[in-house]
C-alpha cells in the first residue's frame, strides 16, 4: 500500500493497535471507535496522538465524545460505493470542526480521488499500481458546483466573485 | 434555456476527457469489465441484452433545436437511425459502439449536453412540467430551479455514492403533469398568503417493487433555502438508508420505517445546522440562471382564428388533435403543442432522426427553437401561435407525428422491456402495439376521453404500472411471459396505486382483458366521469366480474 496525499497535509505515522492492546507512553496509536468510546481517558493520556478507525456503519453521533481529543482519524470503507464515507469525514470537519487528518483506507477507485478531497479527506491509503491512475484523477476538474472542505468555493460564488472584479468568466442572458 | 457559460464548458469537457481515458483504459484491457462497470455506470452507459446502451440527459426535458439537431445527427452517425425518449425526459441509443461513445459525448458537449448521472446511485436528471413556461396554470417556471438542482447536484462530493439512485422532480403548475408524488423527492412551487413563492416539499415516493406516494415534508419552505433544506436530507438518506438490500435501499423504504415525523424531525434538526453555511448560491447567481427563463417575447394574439375553426370542422382529425394535443398557453393567441410519438402500432417514445430532424425545424419556425420532452415520452413545442397550427399539423401528420391521441387510451408509456432490457421478464413494446391497434379508432378513442395505460416489464416498474388508470405488469410465470391487470392509479395531483384486479393473462389475453375493462366504464359512467372518478366509485368487483366471469 502507498500513501496518496491529497491536501499536503503532514501524514500521521501510526501503530494500529489490534484487540485489546494497550499503547505505549507517547506512541501513535490507531484504534476502533468502539474501543475509544468505552475506555476511559487513561487511554488518551497514555498514548502520543490518538486516532480512530472509523468504520462507515458509525453513526455519526457517536464520534461527538472523542472527535475534540482525536489527532487523525481513519475512515474505512467496505466497498467503494459505500457514500456513508463521505458523510462521516463532511460530519467531522462540519459537526465537531475536525482539523486533524482524515485518511480514507479500503477499497476506493482513483476516480473518486476528488470526491474525497472535497469531503474532507487529506489522504487515501491505495495499491501501489492505482497510484498513478490516483494522482491523474486529481487534476482533471478545474471546478465544481459545489463548495467543499478542500477549501474550493463553488462555481457558483466563483461566477460572481469574477464578475464583480473583471466582467468576464461567465455570459449573460440574452 | 439556459446557455454554458466557460465554468459548463469546462466541467462537461472535463468529463468527456475522463470518459475517453476510462474506456482507452477498457479497450486496452488495463481495465477489467467489472472494474469498468462502475466507471460507465456513473455515464449513462448499460450492458443491455444486445449492445450498450447509451443514456443521455436532457436535463428537465428541455431542449433547443440545434440540441435536437444533435441527437438526430448522432442516431445517424452511430446509432440506427433512430432514439429512444424515455420516462425521465432522456433519449437513450440502443446501439453505440463503446469505441466511440467518447465522441458521441464531445459531440453531445459541443451543444451543452452530456450523460452525467443518468444512471448510478446518485441524483439523477431532475424532471419537470413539460408544459413549464408554457401552461396558463403555472404558479411559477419550475426550470430555474431545476437547473440550479442540476449544476448542485453534479458530481456532489457528498452524494454521489448514495444507497441506491435519486429521483426529484419539480413542478410550478397547478395540475400535476410531473407526477412529483412518486418521486424520491416531490417539490411543488406554491404562493403562500403573503404572496411569495415558495415550496411544498414531499419526500419518500417511488414505484419499483414497493410503490409507495411521498408523504408532506414542509408546506412552505423558502425559495432561498431550498438548496440547504436538500442538503439536510440527502445527508440523512445518504447515513441512513439502507445498503444491505438494494431492493430495500431508497428513501421511501427508510422514510416508512423511522416514519415521516422522524425523517422531518432529523432533517430539520440537520437543516437548522447548515441553513446558514454558504451552500446555498448568491442571489445573484439565482438571478443569473432565472434570466435565462425569462418568458419569450410573444405577442398578444386573438385566440379565435377563422381558419383553425374552419379546418377543424371539416377535419375530424384535426379537430381530435386540437383538443387532444393543443392546451392552454399564458400568452393568448398561443398554444402548447404536443407531438405524439405513440402512433397506433408504434414503438411509444421512439423517434427517427428525420423526425427529429423536422421537429427542431418545426421548433424553429413555429416554437421560437425550443422543444420539450415529456415524461410521457411525447415531443412538446411549448410556444406556439395559434393561426401557425393547420400549417404546423399538416407537416407533422405528413411525417406521420400527427397522431391526436395525447392524454387518451392510446398515449402508453411504456418500458423498453425484454426487446432490449437485460431486467425485463417480459416484453412490454408487443403489448403497447397490440392495445393501440386494437383501439386503433379516434372516434371511440375520443368517446373513451382520457385513460392512461402504463406498461412495465418487470417489477422495476420503469413503464409506472402503479401510476397508470390502467397497469400492466410483465411477469416471468414458468418461462411464460404473463401479464397482470392493475386498475385505478394515477401519478396526478390525486396521486393513486393501482391495484391488482386478478390473475395474469398471456399476451392476447390481456389486450382482451383491457377492451373488457373499457367496456364496463362505457356502460357505467355517468355523464362526463372520466375512467379513472368511474374507477374509484364503482370499485374492483363490476371490472373483475366482466374480466374474469363471476364464481
Amino acid at each position: 500500500m502507498v500513501l496518496i496525499n491529497l491536501t499536503g497535509i503532514q501524514p500521521t505515522g501510526y501503530t494500529l493497535l489490534a484487540g485489546d492492546a494497550a499503547p505505549k507512553e507517547g506512541e501513535n496509536v490507531a484504534v476502533a471507535v468502539s474501543r475509544l468510546l468505552t475506555e476511559d481517558g487513561a487511554f488518551f493520556s497514555t498514548a502520543g496522538g490518538v486516532g480512530a478507525v472509523i468504520t462507515t456503519g458509525t453513526p455519526f453521533a457517536e464520534l461527538d465524545a472523542i472527535a475534540d481529543k482525536l489527532t487523525f482519524a481513519v475512515i474505512e470503507f467496505p466497498a467503494f460505493g459505500d457514500g456513508r464515507g463521505f458523510s462521516l469525514a463532511v460530519r467531522l470537519r462540519k459537526d465537531f470542526g475536525f482539523k486533524g487528518e482524515i485518511r480514507a483506507a479500503g477499497p476506493v477507485i482513483p476516480d473518486q480521488a476528488l470526491f474525497l478531497l472535497r469531503a474532507g479527506f487529506d489522504t487515501v491509503e491505495v495499491a501501489e499500481e492505482r497510484k498513478p491512475a490516483f494522482e491523474a484523477a486529481l487534476s482533471r476538474f478545474p471546478g465544481f458546483y459545489q463548495s467543499d472542505f478542500g477549501g474550493q468555493t463553488s462555481i457558483a460564488h466563483a461566477r460572481h466573485t469574477v464578475a464583480r472584479h473583471t466582467g468576464e468568466g461567465h455570459r449573460k442572458a440574452s | 434555456m439556459y446557455a454554458y457559460d466557460t465554468y459548463d464548458h469546462a466541467m462537461v469537457n472535463a468529463r468527456v476527457a475522463e470518459f475517453r481515458d476510462q474506456v482507452d483504459r477498457r479497450m486496452k484491457g488495463e481495465l477489467t469489465e467489472e472494474e469498468f462497470r462502475p466507471l460507465r455506470l456513473m455515464n449513462g452507459l448499460y450492458l443491455q441484452l444486445h449492445a450498450y446502451m447509451l443514456r443521455v440527459a436532457i436535463p428537465y426535458g428541455t431542449l433547443s433545436a440545434d440540441q435536437m439537431r444533435k441527437l438526430a445527427h448522432i442516431a445517424r452517425k452511430y446509432d440506427k437511425g433512430y432514439g429512444h425518449f424515455t420516462t425521465r425526459q432522456n433519449i437513450q441509443y440502443n446501439w453505440p459502439k463503446l469505441s466511440e461513445t467518447p465522441d458521441i459525448l464531445q459531440e453531445l458537449a459541443d451543444v451543452e449536453m452530456h450523460a452525467i448521472q443518468t444512471s448510478g446511485n446518485c441524483i439523477r436528471n431532475v424532471t419537470t412540467d413539460q408544459f413549464a413556461g408554457a401552461a396558463a396554470d403555472e404558479v411559477a417556471d419550475p426550470r430555474p430551479y431545476a437547473e440550479l438542482i442540476r449544476q448542485w447536484s453534479t458530481f456532489h462530493p457528498e452524494f454521489s455514492f448514495l444507497p441506491r439512485k435519486f429521483k426529484i422532480a419539480i413542478t410550478g403548475a397547478k395540475e400535476d403533469r410531473a407526477a412529483v408524488k412518486w418521486h424520491d423527492i416531490g417539490l411543488v412551487l406554491k404562493q403562500n398568503d403573503a404572496g411569495e413563492v415558495g415550496f411544498e416539499v414531499l419526500a419518500g415516493g417511488g414505484m419499483g417493487r414497493t410503490p409507495v406516494i411521498a408523504k408532506s415534508m414542509r408546506e412552505f419552505l423558502p425559495i432561498s433555502d431550498m438548496l440547504s433544506y436538500l442538503e439536510a436530507m440527502l445527508r440523512v438518506y445518504n447515513e441512513q438508508g439502507r445498503r444491505d438490500n438494494k431492493y430495500k435501499a431508497r428513501i421511501k423504504i427508510l422514510v416508512d420505517a423511522m416514519g415521516i415525523d422522524e425523517y422531518r424531525r432529523q432533517v430539520d434538526a440537520e437543516w437548522e445546522k447548515i441553513r446558514h453555511v454558504p451552500i446555498d448560491v448568491p442571489d445573484e447567481e439565482v438571478a443569473r440562471i432565472k434570466a435565462f427563463f425569462a418568458p419569450p417575447p410573444l405577442p398578444v394574439l386573438a385566440d379565435d382564428v377563422a381558419e383553425v375553426d374552419a379546418l377543424a370542422d371539416s377535419n375530424f382529425i384535426f379537430q381530435a388533435w386540437l383538443a387532444n394535443n393543443t392546451g392552454a398557453h399564458k400568452v393568448p393567441g398561443h398554444t402548447h403543442v404536443t407531438i405524439s410519438l405513440k402512433p397506433h402500432g408504434g414503438i411509444p417514445g421512439d423517434a427517427t432522426d428525420a423526425q427529429m430532424d423536422l421537429v427542431a425545424d418545426l421548433a424553429d419556425t413555429f416554437s421560437q427553437g425550443e422543444i420539450r420532452v415529456s415524461h410521457e415520452q411525447n415531443l412538446i413545442l411549448p410556444h406556439v401561435a395559434k393561426k401557425d397550427l393547420p400549417t404546423l399539423w399538416a407537416k407533422l401528420d405528413e411525417a406521420g407525428l400527427g397522431t391526436p391521441n395525447a392524454g387518451l387510451l392510446t398515449d402508453i408509456i411504456a418500458c423498453p422491456g425484454l426487446d432490449y432490457c437485460s431486467l425485463a421478464n417480459t416484453r412490454s413494446i408487443p403489448i403497447a402495439q397490440s392495445i393501440t391497434e386494437r383501439f386503433d379508432d379516434m372516434k371511440r378513442l375520443m368517446d373513451i376521453g382520457p385513460l392512461k395505460i402504463k406498461i412495465s416489464g418487470c417489477i422495476n416498474s420503469c413503464g409506472h404500472h402503479h401510476a397508470g388508470h390502467i397497469g400492466i405488469l410483465g411477469v416471468d410465470r414458468r418461462g411464460e411471459e404473463n401479464y397482470q391487470l392493475l386498475l385505478g392509479g394515477s401519478g396526478a395531483e390525486d396521486a393513486s396505486k393501482a391495484a391488482i384486479l386478478g390473475p395474469g393473462f398471456n399476451e392476447d389475453g390481456i389486450v382482451d382483458a383491457v377492451e373488457k375493462v373499457v367496456a364496463v366504464y362505457l356502460g357505467e359512467r355517468e355523464d362526463d366521469e372520466s375512467f379513472l372518478n368511474a374507477y374509484r366509485r364503482l370499485g374492483p368487483d363490476v371490472f373483475k366480474e366482466a374480466v374474469y366471469g363471476t364464481d
